[in-house]
């Protein structure tokens, strides 16, 4: 059975404005997306694609104004958006973790991580504080923090940034989960300290045969640590398959341009720079939302862009790719 | 740990030195000179420079400072010419009165204004959020005397329930042996029921009324704090990590308190001038009357040493905030 299966996903943000006018930003327009088990996928796009509010989204963490308005999110098969709320807490922390990329100002200023793991472990599995104390340790452990035991005392405040990322994924595997969802776990932390992190994600969903999906801006991430990635343009993923597959040959303009914009292959003069703002989500574009910054744009692109399967998985949703 | 609280008993001693500069200096500037009061209308030129004499005031101000400083430090504080009576000793009279108001009023006051701005904040702009933030608006607004009369006008005239506001204590009854000053404890401590019912009764209202002024300002900061904390990375990350509701609001209790206790602080020490009238209304007989009938009177020793107990009183709330949060907050003292 696939892990996660995402159709069609829409979430809208619902507000009124100023003159009692109902405005609805359409944030996410028809997400599609699947993750096996014993796969990494990484979700690219720049900021403001809905990379993010597609993992809230799908874990049932939106906060108003921001609403799911239709599609399905299929974990294990069955529909994480039509589930009752008691159901979906009872599969967050457990079954779904969640990584995120502040992660010192994510832990809870006033209790030592090691009884924050305890709590996570005890709020979910019928445990023993000893029991769930050993099996904090032997978590800090195993992520390479030094003196685990010791560390069960420290305060939040107290970890270097990388540290707390290691905390925050200690917490994310406490209760075994079948999904890890990093949203942009690297974020603000140095080099060295990012490539270990990464390296231990991977080598986990190696080892326990878990799905995973990072979400990132960075294709570097992408190309090095995921084997499918699926990149976003204002709400709609517009190209995804297999990480070789679409770095060889990225079919969408947006993908070919966002590959192109690294700072190595800028040098390289190859590329075209994207121009334009990203599209006004209250005022989407008919048709295509990229036609306005896209070199290759049309008068069919007034038309919605069909999703073009280009074989091994690779799909593009673009009007000027051939089969 | 120990180490930061030595230095903030440490800061308290620089504080006071400056403190008592500014009551000394309060004085000098006020422009009246004393020793025409203290001499009297008949005096003649010589008896006039005796007292000015005795009282140092032909001695450069530097002087004047220094004897001012060493008769405070040997808790001599000058002498009332209204009442002829140490200021001291006054002062010590009083103050339990106060503090009885205040304890009572600012506890009730938060007792109220932390759990209803809380509760106003798990479901902002919802029933209970209109409803107490109305509240609290008219709380705002209310002016103290007005509610002080307000409620005697109601719960006296109109409806008897409540004792005349003529003091802490029956008229007609003995105050308890002193204790602690507080009739109620008094009363309860010396098995007296009558004095322990009548000064609780007398209590009742002059402590709503403080307890009303003091929750407003609390309903509305604890409400403000805890939507930023229930905004904030690590409660979202609570939710994320599937925590049952029940923690999750303790969590965020939790990280309100250190904000909303420094809050109460600084209220206190307001709330303070906020009694003295409340005290009026109901001649209530404690420091805050004291107080503004000597300022009416002009009799500066009082109105110094008035002064002076005020601001040990701010210092001596500041640092019980202080020690509060140093005890409760593991980031007290961490580099940021």
């Amino acid at each position: 059975m696939t892990l996660l299966s995402v159709e069609d996903l829409h979430t809208h943000f619902i507000s009124r404005d100023l003159d009692n006018q109902i405005r609805v930003a359409r944030a996410l327009n028809g997400v599609s997306f699947t993750l096996e088990a014993g796969q990494v996928l990484g979700l690219v796009g720049e900021t403001g694609a809905g990379k993010s509010l597609t993992a809230t989204s799908i874990m049932g963490l939106l906060r108003p104004p921001a609403r799911v308005v239709g599609g399905r999110a299929l974990f294990q098969g069955q529909d994480l958006l039509a589930m009752p709320e008691a159901q979906v807490n009872a599969l967050r922390g457990r079954d779904i973790a969640l990584v995120v990329q502040s992660p010192k100002s994510s832990l809870d200023p006033l209790t030592r991580i090691g009884n924050q793991l305890i709590r996570i472990h005890r709020a979910h599995r019928q445990v023993s504080e000893r029991a769930a104390r050993d099996r904090a340790v032997e978590m800090l452990a195993s992520l390479g923090i030094p003196d685990p035991a010791r560390r069960m005392a420290a305060w939040p405040h107290e970890l270097s940034g990388g540290m707390a990322q290691r905390v925050l994924i200690a917490l994310a595997l406490m209760n075994e989960p079948r999904l890890l969802i990093a949203d942009e776990p690297t974020t603000g932390l140095d080099v060295t300290v990012q490539a270990q992190i990464l390296d231990l994600l991977r080598d986990l969903v190696r080892r326990t045969g878990i799905g995973a999906m990072v979400i990132t801006h960075d294709l570097g991430v992408v190309a090095h640590y995921c084997d499918a990635m699926a990149v976003m343009y204002a709400g709609a993923i517009v190209e995804s398959g297999p990480v070789r597959r679409v770095f060889a040959s990225p079919s969408h303009p947006y993908t070919a341009n966002l590959i192109g914009a690294t700072p190595e292959r800028l040098q390289l003069g190859a590329a075209r720079t994207v121009g334009g703002p990203p599209p006004n989500l209250f005022r989407l574009p008919e048709g295509c939302a990229y036609r306005d910054r896209c070199p290759r744009a049309g008068a069919d692109c007034a038309q919605p862009p069909p999703d073009v399967a280009l074989g091994q998985g690779h799909v593009a949703r673009c009007h000027r790719v051939a089969a | 740990m120990a180490g930061l609280l030595g230095r903030r008993l440490a800061l308290v001693v620089p504080l006071l030195a400056v403190i008592l500069l500014f009551t000394f200096l309060l004085v000098r500037i006020s422009g009246s000179d004393p020793v025409g009061l203290l001499a009297g209308p008949t005096a003649t030129t010589e008896e006039i420079a005796l007292v000015r004499a005795s009282l140092a005031l032909d001695q450069p101000v530097w002087v004047q400072f220094g004897v001012y400083f060493g008769r405070v430090l040997q808790g001599d504080l000058g002498q009332s010419w209204l009442s002829n009576r140490p200021v001291l000793e006054e002062i010590l009279d009083r103050a339990p009165a106060t503090i009885e108001l205040l304890f009572w009023g600012v506890l009730i006051g938060a007792g109220i204004g932390i759990p209803a701005g809380l509760r106003a904040a798990f479901r902002p702009d919802g029933g209970f959020d209109q409803v107490t933030r109305f509240l609290s608006l008219l709380g705002f607004s209310v002016p103290t005397y007005w509610l002080g009369l307000i409620m005697l006008f109601v719960f006296f005239y109109l409806l008897g329930w409540a004792p005349p506001g003529m003091g802490r204590i029956d008229l007609f009854l003995t105050p308890p042996d002193r204790v602690t000053g507080s009739y109620l404890i008094d009363g309860l401590l010396a098995a007296d029921w009558e004095a322990a019912g009548s000064a609780f009764a007398q209590l009742v209202l002059p402590v709503l009324c403080v307890a009303i002024i003091a929750a407003a300002p609390i309903i509305k900061q604890t409400r403000a704090i805890a939507l930023e904390v229930l905004a904030s990375d690590y409660i979202r990350y609570a939710r994320a990590q599937g925590l049952p509701d029940r923690q999750i609001r303790a969590m965020a209790l939790r990280n309100s308190m250190t904000p909303v206790v420094t809050f109460i602080g600084t209220e206190i020490t307001g709330l303070v001038g906020t009694t003295s009238l409340i005290e009026y209304v109901f001649a209530w007989g404690g420091l805050g009357q004291y107080g503004l009938s000597a300022i009416i009177a002009g009799d500066f020793a009082v109105v110094q040493g008035y002064v002076l107990v005020l601001a040990l009183f701010s210092v001596l709330v500041f640092l019980v905030v202080d020690v509060f949060v140093l005890l409760t907050e593991p980031r007290a003292g961490a580099a940021p």
